[in-house]
């Protein structure tokens, strides 16, 4: 097991090693820096990939006792815990349950369950995707609009225009739907929904088209075909998938990337004359929560929030609560009436200042009104 | 000593001319008093701070930032939004970052069912499907594998996508600031791979969260050798819960959406998944009609930092010399240099980069500026890694992407400096 497990990684990196030989690319040349990853390799992304290499992988020491050591921590889970968290559909069935429901009943489920999200007729709404903008085959080819000029209508990627697998509609809505309640749907419920959204793109399953009496199974669901299943890449499916995508990263032009030689860099002269600036309109978007400040300032406090016998337990009963303390005792109404005599103006000022063996606010950071409210709770407990 | 931060700018200063100079301008500062100011009260007036008790030490255990700095937060917008605030984003104010790694509090929020709060002693962790030995880990069992703490950003591939067609946002919070930086601990996969042996036929993994979404996502094999990291240390302590508390995956460099929150079972085979993360939204559509899948590493970009359209340059003196700052950062290596203009981008010379450059990590840049009153600038920053990549104009990406790819955008960006010192966010295309 070790020695596969080696073997599989040894197996990687000679993936990556032998794309290096096509496009290694140290920089250099006009000031700017090497990187610390002298072996520098391309990676499945298109990226660096920097091995583990005389103790360390780029600038990173790492742990070489720590490496190879068989751990064994855990235990192998049950056949129902599996069960419980593999639930997973994959575009080849895998994981798809049995059940059916029809695009009716799936409906009537929408209405009750759906509906507020996502819309009449699955339009969408509330920043909620929608489901549907109508017949899917014809709206797919607005995937090659694009909304360069104002005014100009966009690509349409809803479920039937865009996705590139069915499944990924049953797994998600049996996991993760309703959003707010999500796991709450049965299987059925799920293939019926299934039905309806189908039902609203006007697809078509094995030439038939999905209507309100389309009874939807998981037979029948294995054989949809979406409109735009091949409008995906780089291609990720079948044994050899991975040195496909490496060989799509290792192409710049594939995915808009820009590979210059550092020394051939554009330093001058890199605009045409005829560039022009383009400026937020309107102010842009600024609905911000919380607005947009930065002013280095208290914030505005809600001073009904304060709770003055609350703040009295915490900061003032140690002293106040017994009379060894000197303090004027809560309760004593003698002793209050006494303190009471300088008038309330100079108790107040006293305490917020400080006085005898009481410290100023009594060391708290109350400001003065929630300090006032403190003294005017003593003294009204105190009568 | 405050005459060495000007200083230090002059390149070739020997000893000599420093000491002579800083002893010059210090005689100049003790004997020197002004005539014409007007008194400060903040030195004049003793403040309440200076005078009385402070806090307890005892107060606020789990330490908060100062009330003055109530300001600095995550911010979202109804625009990004589905259901609330569930769906949506919170995003990171680098306006006021400094450095390369991101308070907790401060990292960028992004989720698709809400913020989920986990029971750490009800955690488990699920890996099975085309391994030797599947296993469930407790929380406890998943630390006490070796650990490694690395430093990276995660970044949202739709940081800056609001803005394929024309700018959209006047604040580089929201333009840039769908990411974050910290200092990550966990475990590789390949480590515990050790010890579960990978079936031959095992292309690809599943990586699925917790959280109401159930969040998946496919990640290829040749990155779970490489560095994927399952994590639950984030600067120092654990996770936030809008990190992903306690467990997240961490694929340095790629897409956040990849470094699955919550994570509760990994899944290993020979097809890939085709989750609803993975076709339904970032995936990129090119004007041929096709859309790119499995679009994994956020490319090498940069920007300013400061000034920004939030704090603006409105008070400063004819004359000062200022720092022009910001981030550069790649998903597919490290950041080799940084080019900087001040006339968006028709003419560059190389900024400095400062403090640590590490990969597929933030890396500080600076320029010094001396800024001359009523001046119009538009600064355009431009970064390269060691993969071999430099930041595209808007119009090179656009050539190839369009305006409707909605993710991955890393064109250049510019800040335009008005008259009166504020600051715009502009765009330079043809």
């Amino acid at each position: 097991m070790f020695k596969l497990d080696r073997k599989l990684i040894l197996s990687a990196s000679v993936f990556t090693a032998a794309a290096l030989f096509v496009a290694g690319c140290a920089a250099g040349g006009l000031g700017f820096s090497k990187s610390n990853s002298m072996n520098a390799q391309p990676s499945i992304d298109g990226g660096v990939f920097y091995p583990a290499a005389n103790g360390k992988t780029g600038p990173y020491l790492l742990d070489s006792k720590a490496a190879g050591m068989k751990i064994n921590n855990g235990r192998i889970p049950t056949a129902n815990e599996l069960k419980a968290w593999d639930t997973d559909v994959m575009p080849d069935g895998t994981g798809l349950p049995e059940g059916h429901g029809t695009a009716s009943d799936g409906s009537d489920i929408y209405d009750s369950k759906c509906v507020s999200c996502h819309g009449d007729f699955g339009s969408g709404g509330g920043g909620y995707p929608s489901l549907s903008k109508g017949n899917a085959y014809t709206l797919k080819d607005s995937l090659l609009s694009q909304r360069s000029e104002e005014g100009a209508d966009g690509p349409v990627r809803v479920f039937g225009t865009y996705w590139p697998q069915a499944s990924t509609l049953w797994w998600y809505i049996k996991d993760a739907m309703p959003h707010q309640a999500t796991g709450t749907l049965t299987e059925d419920e799920v293939y019926a929904l299934t039905a309806y959204i189908l039902k609203l793109n006007e697809i078509k399953i094995d030439g038939v088209l999905v209507d309100d009496d389309y009874d939807l199974d998981r037979e029948k669901f294995l054989k949809i075909v979406l409109p735009n299943r091949d409008g995906f890449e780089p291609k990720i499916d079948g044994p050899k998938a991975l040195p496909g995508v490496r060989a799509y990263y290792a192409n710049p032009t594939n995915f808009g990337g820009i590979k210059v030689k550092p020394s051939e860099r554009c330093m001058k002269n890199c605009q045409a004359p005829t560039v022009k600036k383009v400026y937020v309109t309107n102010g842009g978007i600024k609905d911000f929560v919380p607005p947009m400040a930065t002013a280095k300032d208290l914030p505005k406090v809600e001073s009904k929030g304060f709770d003055a016998e609350k703040s009295y337990a915490e900061n003032c009963a140690a002293c106040h609560a017994t009379k060894s303390m000197g303090a004027p005792m809560v309760g004593d109404a003698k002793g209050w009436a006494s303190t009471m005599k300088k008038g309330l103006a100079a108790v107040y000022k006293n305490g917020i200042d400080g006085i005898n063996g009481m410290p100023a606010k009594g060391g708290t950071s109350m400001s003065d009104a929630e300090f006032k409210s403190v003294v005017d709770y003593m003294i009204n407990a105190s009568k | 000593m405050k005459n060495n931060d000007s200083l230090s700018n002059e390149k070739k200063l020997d000893r000599r001319d420093f000491f002579r100079k800083t002893a010059a301008l210090s005689a100049t500062a003790l004997a020197g008093t002004s005539i014409f100011a007007a008194d400060d009260d903040a030195i004049m007036k003793m403040p309440e701070w200076a005078t009385k008790w402070g806090d307890p030490v005892t107060t606020n255990m789990y330490g908060v930032p100062s009330a003055y700095e109530h300001n600095v937060t995550r911010r979202g917008t109804e625009l990004l939004s589905s259901g609330n605030f569930r769906a949506s984003i919170a995003v990171t104010p680098i306006h006021e970052s400094k450095g390369i790694i991101t308070p907790n509090g401060l990292f960028f929020s992004r989720s698709h069912g809400g913020t989920a709060h986990i029971d750490p002693e009800e955690y488990r962790l699920m890996i099975h499907g085309l391994v030797e030995k599947p296993i469930v880990l407790t929380l406890a069992e998943l630390k006490r594998y070796p650990s490694v703490t690395r430093i990276h950003f995660i970044e949202c591939p739709a940081n800056g996508g609001q803005e394929w067609r024309a700018t959209q946002f006047n604040s580089v919070q929201f333009a840039k600031g769908f990411m974050a930086s910290a200092e990550w601990t966990g475990v590789y996969i390949k480590t515990i791979l050790e010890d579960l042996g990978i079936k031959p036929d095992a292309q690809w993994m599943l990586a699925e969260g917790g959280d109401s979404s159930k969040m998946g996502r496919t990640v290829p094999m040749d990155k779970v050798l490489d560095d994927a990291m399952i994590v639950w240390g984030q600067n120092g302590e654990a996770l936030r819960p809008e990190q992903g508390y306690p467990v997240r995956l961490l694929l340095p460099g790629w897409e956040g959406n990849l470094c699955v929150k919550w994570l509760r079972r990994l899944e290993f085979g020979a097809e890939p998944w085709y989750c609803k993360e993975e076709t339904s939204k970032y995936t990129a559509l090119k004007p041929s009609g096709k859309a790119i899948q499995h679009f994994y590493a956020n490319e090498v970009n940069s920007t300013v930092t400061s000034p920004s359209p939030e704090i603006p340059w409105t008070d400063l003196k004819d004359g000062a010399v200022i720092e022009i700052e910001g981030l550069a950062w790649s998903g597919m290596g490290t950041i080799t240099g940084v080019d900087f203009s001040l006339d968006g981008g028709n003419t560059y010379v190389q900024a400095e980069l400062k403090g640590l450059v590490l990969p597929k990590s933030w890396t500080r840049w600076s320029y010094m500026h001396t800024y001359k009153k009523g001046e119009k600038l538009y600064l355009t920053s431009r970064a390269s890694d060691d993969a071999g990549y430099i930041q595209p104009t808007i119009d090179q990406e656009t050539a190839v992407m369009g305006v409707e790819s909605v993710y991955h955008r890393n064109a250049v960006e510019t800040w335009e400096v008005t008259e009166n010192g504020e600051v715009n966010h502009v765009q330079i295309r043809s």
